[in-house]
């Protein structure tokens, strides 16, 4: 183990009893248990000289849904979410992204603006993208969001409505739409 | 008996009451940089509580990421905050190159610094002229705007456009158009006489930055409005995750251009500007300050930009391997960032864009808290944001 951003993520998942770290691309992140999510970050900051609040967002992990596909079922899809916090220093580069689970059936964590004033908003935000609760929230109401509006727009089996008119604009003339099948589309000719 | 008092013969019975009052400013008002709602509570001129009202101008960028390859997304980038679109798209698309393992040349990537730079002499003179501008001053939005005019011409004499360059590509720039050769249509290279052109603006915007220190920041009925008024404490701005200059004028010495150069920032001499009084006018003098470091870091990135091409080679399909970056860069509100995870395809999975505004209003609550109405203004104008890179 030479390099120094690797060393840095295992001993920092060591420390503080991660689940598993990557590191890749210069870009270190941790996976913890859900339970200890606030126990971890609050940690981080104490510990680790970790105090700058960058971030906080989701992930979701439903593979078999491409955006714009249209989703028949969207409650047979088998999500999954991640919540990610990133904690930075304001001394060096020192940063760490931090990764929690939360299964679609029960999509609640802890919240943790209790420890960073600043994560009220991006919960929020979160909460209305990914339809996940964070426990404890102040006020947790839709952020960008008319009142009324229903669904989670960045889970995966959210249509987008323009995909769904026009799948993908611009076929005739500049590109196909690539996917994972057809990896060659839309190259330049 | 019926007859009129005096006005002055009528006891005042009542206490003065100031029971609380909910008013509400905007979504469309001159000092809010855009849409941007706020429903305050006052207790006559004190302000007890405010609500920022976002999303009247939220585009689902993150979601409009998903459909769309690496090379479409530059455009949409640079549109997030459009004041400074170029230094949005510079860390995406270094973001992507991380991913490929492709490297932009040299040159490359010295164009990208100045151009970073020019963008953010432009930001920074929109802030000097609209913030006097809130608080009663019109003369510095003229001298600001004219100076800032220059710098446009300049980066739309590279990049052919005023605010949205679309000027990266995966492994170097665009080639500029219409410079160069008067016999070539296109040239690979930048406009002919560009550096010239450059060290005329940059000695104007040097001068105007003079100018303001004259008008402005001696300026007594200035330093009345923002001394002292709407104090940032470091632990505060660190917990919110203000970035930038909000977060220099409270006295942390962080500028990601000196702790995590993506530009050849480690080859250019310059200071980063930092204030200890956390206010509104140590925000104002930083960013005056970061202006006339710009114009230092341009004028010798123009002495020192290597010759050479414009674009590595990248493989005709762009091939983006599974895994997960982030890259952050300094814009001229702070710390933008983009976290991209890949599964391969030639679309991200899932883009989360990290904009500086985002996190630099949502202090706005916590700050404006048993504030003065007049101060209002004032404080939210300091902190410098564009509606456009807090809703995305």
């Amino acid at each position: 183990m030479t390099d120094p951003l690797e060393e840095y993520t295992s001993s920092m998942a060591e420390r503080l009893g991660a689940l598993r770290w990557v590191a890749e691309f210069g870009t270190a992140r941790i996976y913890v248990e859900r339970d200890a999510w606030v126990e971890t970050l609050r940690r981080a900051r104490d510990e680790e000289g970790l105090p700058f609040f960058s971030w906080l967002s989701g992930i979701d992990w439903a593979k078999d849904a491409a955006v714009g596909d249209g989703v028949a079922d969207p409650d047979a899809l088998t999500e999954r979410f991640e919540v990610i916090c990133r904690l930075s220093s304001v001394v060096s580069g020192d940063a760490m992204h931090f990764l929690a689970e939360v299964p679609k059936h029960d999509p609640v964590i802890d919240s943790i603006v209790p420890v960073f004033a600043g994560a009220a908003w991006h919960e929020r935000e979160c909460h209305e993208m990914f339809g996940i609760d964070f426990r404890g929230h102040p006020y947790l109401a839709k952020l960008y969001l008319p009142d009324g509006f229903e669904g989670h727009p960045l889970r995966k089996s959210y249509p987008l409505l323009s995909r769904e008119v026009k799948p993908w604009p611009g076929t005739v003339d500049v590109e196909d739409k690539p996917s994972l099948e057809n990896p060659e589309a839309g190259a330049p000719r | 008996m019926t007859e009129l008092m005096h006005r002055s013969e009528v006891a005042v019975s009542v206490e003065l009451q100031t029971p609380d009052m909910t008013l509400n400013i905007g979504p469309q008002h001159p000092s809010t940089h855009g849409v941007l709602r706020l429903v305050a509570k006052v207790d006559g001129e004190k302000i007890t509580e405010v609500e920022p009202v976002i999303g009247y101008m939220h585009r689902g960028y993150e979601k409009l990421a998903e459909v769309r390859t690496y090379a479409q997304m530059t455009a949409l980038v640079n549109r997030i905050d459009w004041v400074s679109g170029f230094a949005s798209e510079v860390p995406f698309i270094v973001a992507v190159e991380r991913l490929t393992g492709i490297e932009a040349p040299e040159r490359a990537q010295w164009i990208r610094l100045i151009l970073t730079e020019l963008f953010r002499i432009s930001s920074h003179l929109v802030f000097m002229s609209s913030y006097p501008l809130e608080l009663g001053a019109t003369t510095p939005l003229m001298w600001a705007l004219r100076e800032r005019e220059r710098v446009l011409d300049l980066i739309e004499s590279v990049t052919g456009g005023r605010f949205h360059p679309n000027f990266n590509r995966v492994g170097g720039v665009k080639p500029a158009a219409g410079g160069g050769s008067q016999t070539k249509k296109v040239s690979q290279d930048l406009p002919a006489g560009f550096f010239d052109q450059t060290r005329a603006a940059m000695d104007k915007v040097l001068h105007v930055c003079d100018e303001l220190d004259e008008l402005v920041t001696g300026n007594e009925l200035i330093k009345a409005r923002t001394v002292g008024v709407g104090i940032i404490p470091a632990d505060k701005a660190i917990e919110f995750g203000l970035s930038g200059p909000n977060l220099r004028a409270s006295g942390v010495d962080f500028d990601l251009r000196k702790v995590e150069p993506i530009l050849p920032y480690d080859q250019v001499d310059f200071d980063v500007v930092t204030a200890q009084g956390g206010d509104c006018y140590d925000r104002y003098v930083c960013r005056l300050e970061e202006i006339r470091e710009a114009a230092r870091i341009v004028l010798q990135a123009i002495d020192k930009i290597p010759a050479g091409p414009l674009q590595a080679k990248v493989p005709r399909i762009l091939k983006v391997p599974e895994g997960q970056v982030y890259v952050r860069h300094e814009n001229p509100k702070g710390e933008f960032g983009y976290y991209i995870v890949s599964e391969g395809s030639r679309m991200p999975y899932r883009l989360k864009i990290r904009s500086t505004s985002f996190s630099n209003l949502s202090i706005l609550p916590w700050l404006l808290e048993g504030q003065l109405l007049p101060d209002l203004v004032a404080i939210m104008g300091s902190l410098d944001f564009v509606l456009g890179d807090v809703d995305r």
